[in-house]
């Protein structure tokens, strides 16, 4: 390792790779070099100080140094305590700090105020105070987490709802002899979203099915009219449903766990159906049809619910159940009409209206929100 | 961010700065030291620019192709640990530009501008990139340059959420990035890339700095491009000469990430250039006045126009130039 850092000096990129900033690898290399480190730095200092000093070039870089800020290095907490990543959190995950200040509507401040380049940002953007920080800061991070527990199921049902909700509108285009507008919904739930599910699929036993995917989408692509779509359609649907199938019955039965699914795959729905629209004429026919998809998979999964919802939460029932369906109303025909039937801030109170209901559900049944 | 360097005005640069310049051209050795110092003395110590001609507003198409020319981000500098961090913020946003007359365009892009914003900074210098993914369909940022498969940004970022990517600047030269989510043809199609510049440890001799990128728009998802454009705007400086000044050194930054057409060429008129690979060298390796570009081939071009006039820069394949990829210098006289 010395010697590493010996050539390292000599070479002509400087690779600090031992101490490097990296923030993943920063704990790790935190832990196996601690003991090491003094010795290192030193090293590292006469390293530094022996290359030619550079800083004097007239190469210009406007130096707005921010001391205020503190520097990436004191948020890896092993306490035992969970940490969420205020980067990419869902909003029921972001409500245990909700829960923690008792501050209302804190959890979509902090999703609007993304990105965080480090923990302290929540006070530098006025989100938080710094007394309040300090009460969360132990569970805040900006790294990378492995989800547990309910966020983790969200998070892969969420996805594998967004690749039902392709495959929908794909079907809806093939049963429509329109296999060319199929062909990128058919492709989308792999190249966008199977990535991000895959180490989970096998976690969870459930057969990987790329390939499946894959087939399918060459063939359309260069057979489009080949007789063998519907059954490897068929086998890619059963597919996405059988990776579902493999979370807990009482997950996907329970109104508060389909919900936050529902407001994922309706926030993905708003903004694509913005990306569709130029001109108040829709001039992406896809960005429409991806939308079109993910409001009937919400859909379906609202009417799995609709009952104890109706139930035991009447009024957010009845908010939801009505917005859905004028929702709805703004996707006529996976074929995009001529003008759209909403605008995308239409759409966009539409969405607002069924999230901040969900909201009051969510939280009652959530005891750590 | 605003230009520093050149913010649209004249600027002289100062008699120290350029001493540094004229002091590193006596240590490089060779013909470079020369031409150099020559340099210098021709240009009687000052890189000035014309003052930039204002912009369509943003309303009208959506983009500003003469701000982009010369804006170079240097992102927020921080110290830590004693090293300097330059840190980035990118979002990616869907936004409608009017690419012409007749056709509306929904672009994907980053920080409302394509290409997104040009990033730069120096040989060593650490870059922290918070990225941000308000786009609908997932996105990422994958960086060329020299960095760990962790920092690699083949990862989707899903909509609504951040990340960060965090690697040395190396190696010097004029890179890229891009969204690498798949279709990557309809990602970078759409508007999602960006030049990153790093700077060689010593810089560069002084020189009006430029950036062009030549993009293709397949409007009507045909998986071939209708129109063409240089920073953004089909025939944005055809209609909208860029001012130069006669004589004065032009270092031109430039970046083809045209999909679908896998290769296009760089001509200019009634000149030629010297031709820096890949931005990768600190002497030219030869000279021309047509250059050949791969799709995400890039290189640092100089020249100066010795006459006062205006001079068309475009691809040769003649019929994407005809679609929007072409302009003019316009050549002033700066007495």
């Amino acid at each position: 390792m010395l010697r590493k850092l010996l050539n390292e000096r000599s070479s002509l990129y400087r690779d600090f790779w031992f101490w490097s900033f990296n923030r993943r690898t920063r704990a790790i290399a935190r832990f196996l070099l601690l003991s090491f480190s003094a010795a290192m730095l030193a090293i590292v200092v006469s390293c530094t100080q022996q290359t030619p000093n550079t800083s004097n070039n007239p190469s210009p870089a406007p130096a707005t140094n921010t001391s205020a800020a503190s520097p990436n290095t004191n948020h890896q907490q092993h306490g035992g305590k969970e940490q969420i990543n205020i980067n990419t959190a869902i909003l029921s995950e972001l409500d245990k700090f909700e829960a923690m200040l008792g501050v209302p509507a804190l959890s979509n401040k902090i999703q609007a105020s993304r990105p965080y380049a480090n923990p302290e940002e929540l006070v530098s953007k006025n989100v938080v105070t710094q007394e309040q920080f300090d009460k969360i800061k132990d569970m805040v991070t900006v790294e990378d987490v492995v989800l547990t527990g309910e966020a983790k199921d969200v998070d892969y049902m969420s996805k594998l709802g967004l690749m039902k909700g392709h495959l929908i509108v794909a079907k809806e285009l093939l049963d429509k002899q329109l296999p060319k507008q199929a062909e990128p919904h058919i492709g989308h739930p792999v190249e966008e979203i199977y990535v991000d599910v895959e180490d989970q699929l096998e976690e969870r036993n459930v057969k990987e099915f790329k390939t499946t995917l894959i087939g399918l989408q060459d063939l359309i692509k260069s057979q489009p009219k080949s007789d063998k779509i519907q059954a490897d359609f068929s086998s890619s649907m059963q597919a996405v449903d059988g990776a579902i199938a493999a979370l807990p019955e009482n997950e996907r039965s329970s109104p508060a766990f389909n919900l936050q699914v529902i407001n994922e795959l309706l926030d993905a729905a708003n903004s694509e159906y913005g990306a569709a629209i130029a001109n108040g004429k829709i001039s992406a026919a896809i960005e429409y049809q991806d939308s079109r998809g993910f409001v009937i998979y919400a859909n379906n999964l609202y009417q799995k619910i609709a009952e104890p919802m109706a139930k035991e939460n009447p009024e957010p029932h009845k908010v939801i159940e009505t917005s859905m369906n004028e929702l709805a109303k703004a996707w006529p025909s996976p074929v995009p009409p001529a003008k759209p039937v909403n605008t995308p801030d239409e759409v966009t109170q539409l969405v607002k209206a069924i999230e901040q209901n969900s909201q009051k559900v969510i939280s009652k049944s959530n005891p750590s929100a | 961010m605003p230009n520093k360097l050149f913010p649209g005005k004249s600027t002289t640069w100062n008699r120290r700065q350029l001493l540094q310049w004229g002091l590193m051209g006596v240590g490089t050795a060779g013909a470079a030291a020369v031409g150099l110092q020559t340099f210098v003395s021709r240009s009687s110590s000052a890189v000035r620019v014309p003052p930039i001609p204002p912009s369509d507003s943003l309303s009208d198409r959506g983009l500003q192709p003469m701000t982009v020319l010369r804006d170079f981000d240097y992102g927020t500098v921080r110290k830590e640990n004693g090293r300097t961090i330059r840190e980035f913020r990118i979002t990616a946003r869907n936004t409608t530009i009017q690419l012409n007359r007749a056709v509306a365009f929904n672009t994907w892009n980053f920080n409302n501008r394509i290409p997104g914003p040009t990033l730069r900074a120096k040989q060593g210098d650490f870059v922290r990139v918070v990225f941000l993914n308000q786009g609908g369909h997932s996105h990422s940022m994958h960086f060329h340059g020299i960095h760990t498969a962790q920092e690699d940004g083949v990862r989707p970022i899903r909509h609504g959420a951040a990340t960060i990517y965090e690697f040395e600047a190396k190696p010097y030269g004029v890179h890229l990035y891009h969204c690498h989510a798949e279709p990557v043809t309809r990602h970078i199609g759409k508007g999602l890339y960006g030049m990153f510049i790093i700077d060689p440890p010593q810089g560069r001799p002084p020189a009006d700095e430029m950036v062009l990128v030549m993009g293709g728009f397949d409007v009507n998802e045909d998986r071939k491009n209708e129109l063409y454009a240089f920073n953004g705007l089909p025939d944005y400086y055809h209609m909208h000469p860029i001012p130069v000044y006669q004589n004065q050194l032009i270092r031109l930054y430039l970046l083809n990430t045209i999909e679908f057409d896998p290769v296009v060429t760089f001509h200019i008129h009634a000149n030629f250039f010297k031709v820096y690979p890949t931005g990768m060298t600190l002497n030219p390796s030869h000279e021309s006045d047509v250059i050949t570009l791969g799709t995400a081939e890039r290189h640092i071009l100089e020249f100066a126009y010795p006459y006062t006039g205006k001079y068309m820069f475009h691809p040769h394949q003649d019929a994407i130039a005809e679609a929007g990829c072409m302009g003019y210098f316009d050549v002033i006289n700066p007495a």
